[in-house]
């Protein structure tokens, strides 16, 4: 438990990747260029934006930077793989929690008022629909997703080197690609499109964090046999 | 004594290269060893593999009686210093240090301070903008104060002068003296060490050559220096393994020990007989290895 807490205090002790960086230095810019274009521009529809989607790219690179430094170092100071593994989802998963509660409470004070210029930065139509709990479960497991992205590929590189990485982009090209074209041969777009307008966003996440819990999954076993 | 380190046909091979090759020994606790060699003979990889932080192709690796690998009751009591520790970019130095008392139980605080001191390590830089020589004394501070039972240093003191790898000898003697543990040093500065060394492992070429006391290695070979022409009669059919001529005066090195007979066989020869440095003899056995190598390959 010790040395699962030490992990957990490594990565912690880089404040500026993990707090400074997606708040300050990403999301708040983000929002304050678009606030001021909704204060010149007022817009009579409000005015909508994307730029939330910046915290999450945030966090797929947060996701990578984990296991380059931190996880070399902590195996190097006898720390095993298991104890950095577990230290690392505590740590995700607290982040995501503090991110997805704070977003969450921003979408409600934006709500409808949009910060007095209309912006709708925060608060995004079907994305924030549903209860408080619907909405935060869909930033949570988003968050969660795309952290886990991240560290995943790079499990990749960190159990098979640069080449598992150089196989693993053009298989996953490739397979889109047959995919792809499956997909328009029998006509498979408009039951996948139906599918997905069929469900809320929470429901959508739900998914989301099934693709993440594979990802954590396949990324333990991968790190168990990786070397420095 | 116990047996803290068994390793037995550890073998490590990338594609067709062995890096490690049929490697067996044993380490005993409280000694400190040498593990000697050229570069990319194998030692590090050997002491990756002790670690756990590599996998053996073949063999078997006991520390403290169980396997190393994701096992804490082994880890948690060695201490690994590599030359090419990693550190996060953001790291500063005190950032390192308030770790390890977790990571090692048997950390001591004041000492690691003291050390700090006297190596003139700025606790607030960051790691990154460390230069060489003070990057290794992180290493050395960490590997000293962890006294942990089996503590290993591999190229502690890339970089570091003179004057500071002195200090690093005399802590090492000092506290070691206080706090028996097993230490095991891992270079190709001989010389500098050989003095503190108990026990010398050389690997050449990932495998083992030699494996023995350091005192009985000191009296496995001799130099005897004198007029060329006694010095030649003195050591003719023996083994020579080095001959350095000055003048008219030769400096030979030869295989063997010393008898009473032999000596008073010198001494009336007027010849000046030393003993050899463990730097030259290692550096004797590991060029002959590679001499006859090359003749295999002609």
């Amino acid at each position: 438990m010790n040395r699962i807490a030490t992990v957990m205090k490594i990565h912690a002790k880089d404040k500026l990747m993990w707090f400074i960086v997606p708040w300050f230095l990403v999301l708040l810019p983000a929002f304050l260029v678009n606030l001021l274009i909704g204060w010149i521009a007022q817009p009579e529809n409000g005015l909508y934006t994307g730029g939330l989607a910046s915290i999450f790219v945030c966090l797929l690179l947060i996701g990578i930077s984990t296991l380059t430094k931190s996880f070399p170092f902590a195996l190097g100071l006898s720390i095993r793989r298991m104890d950095f593994f577990l230290g690392t989802l505590i740590m995700v998963t607290a982040v995501c929690l503090g991110i997805s509660v704070v977003l969450s409470a921003l979408s409600f004070v934006e709500g409808d008022w949009g910060w007095g210029v209309g912006l709708h930065f925060f608060n995004l139509p079907y994305l924030s629909d549903g209860s408080f709990v619907e909405q935060w479960w869909t930033l949570f497991a988003t968050a969660f997703h795309v952290t886990f992205l991240g560290f995943f590929i790079i499990a990749i590189f960190r159990r098979f080197g640069r080449t598992g990485l150089f196989f693993l982009f053009p298989v996953i090209f490739l397979a889109g690609s047959v995919l792809g074209f499956l997909c328009t041969y029998f006509g498979w777009w408009t039951d996948i499109f139906n599918w997905l307008s069929g469900h809320s966003a929470a429901q959508l996440a739900s998914w989301l964090f099934v693709g993440a819990v594979i990802y954590v999954l396949l990324s333990f076993f991968m790190i168990r046999k990786a070397t420095v | 004594m116990m047996n803290i380190v068994e390793v037995q046909g550890l073998t490590k091979t990338y594609g067709g290269v062995h890096a490690v090759d049929d490697v067996s020994f044993t380490m005993e606790s409280g000694k400190i060893y040498g593990l000697l060699g050229r570069n990319g003979a194998g030692k590090t990889t050997i002491m990756h593999m002790l670690t756990a932080q590599m996998f053996p192709t073949s063999g078997k690796v006991h520390v403290f009686g169980e396997t190393p690998y994701e096992n804490n009751r082994v880890l948690s009591q060695v201490c690994f210093i590599k030359e090419s520790q990693k550190y996060p970019d953001h790291f500063r130095v005190s950032d390192v240090l308030e770790l390890c008392p977790v990571i090692f139980p048997n950390w001591d605080q004041q000492f690691a301070d003291q050390l700090v001191n006297d190596f003139h390590l700025p606790r607030k830089r960051a790691i990154k903008k460390l230069s060489r020589g003070m990057l290794s004394s992180v290493g050395v501070i960490i590997g000293l104060a962890s006294r942990a039972p089996l503590t290993m240093f591999d190229e502690p003191y890339l970089g570091l002068d003179a004057v500071a790898r002195a200090l690093f000898y005399d802590r090492l003697i000092e506290d070691y003296a206080e706090h028996p543990r097993t230490i095991v040093l891992s270079t190709h500065l001989i010389d500098e060490v050989s003095r503190i060394l108990e026990h010398v492992i050389v690997i050449d070429s990932g495998k083992l050559i030699l494996n023995k006391d350091a005192d009985a290695i000191r009296g496995q070979a001799y130099s005897a220096i004198g007029h060329a022409e006694k010095v030649e009669s003195f050591i003719s059919g023996q083994e020579t393994i080095d001959r350095k001529p000055f003048g008219s005066l030769l400096a030979a090195t030869v295989l063997g020990s010393l008898d009473p007979e032999s000596r008073k066989q010198a001494e009336l020869l007027g010849l000046e007989l030393t003993p050899v440095s463990l730097q030259q003899l290692i550096v004797h056995l590991t060029k002959q290895k590679s001499d006859r190598r090359a003749v295999d390959f002609r």
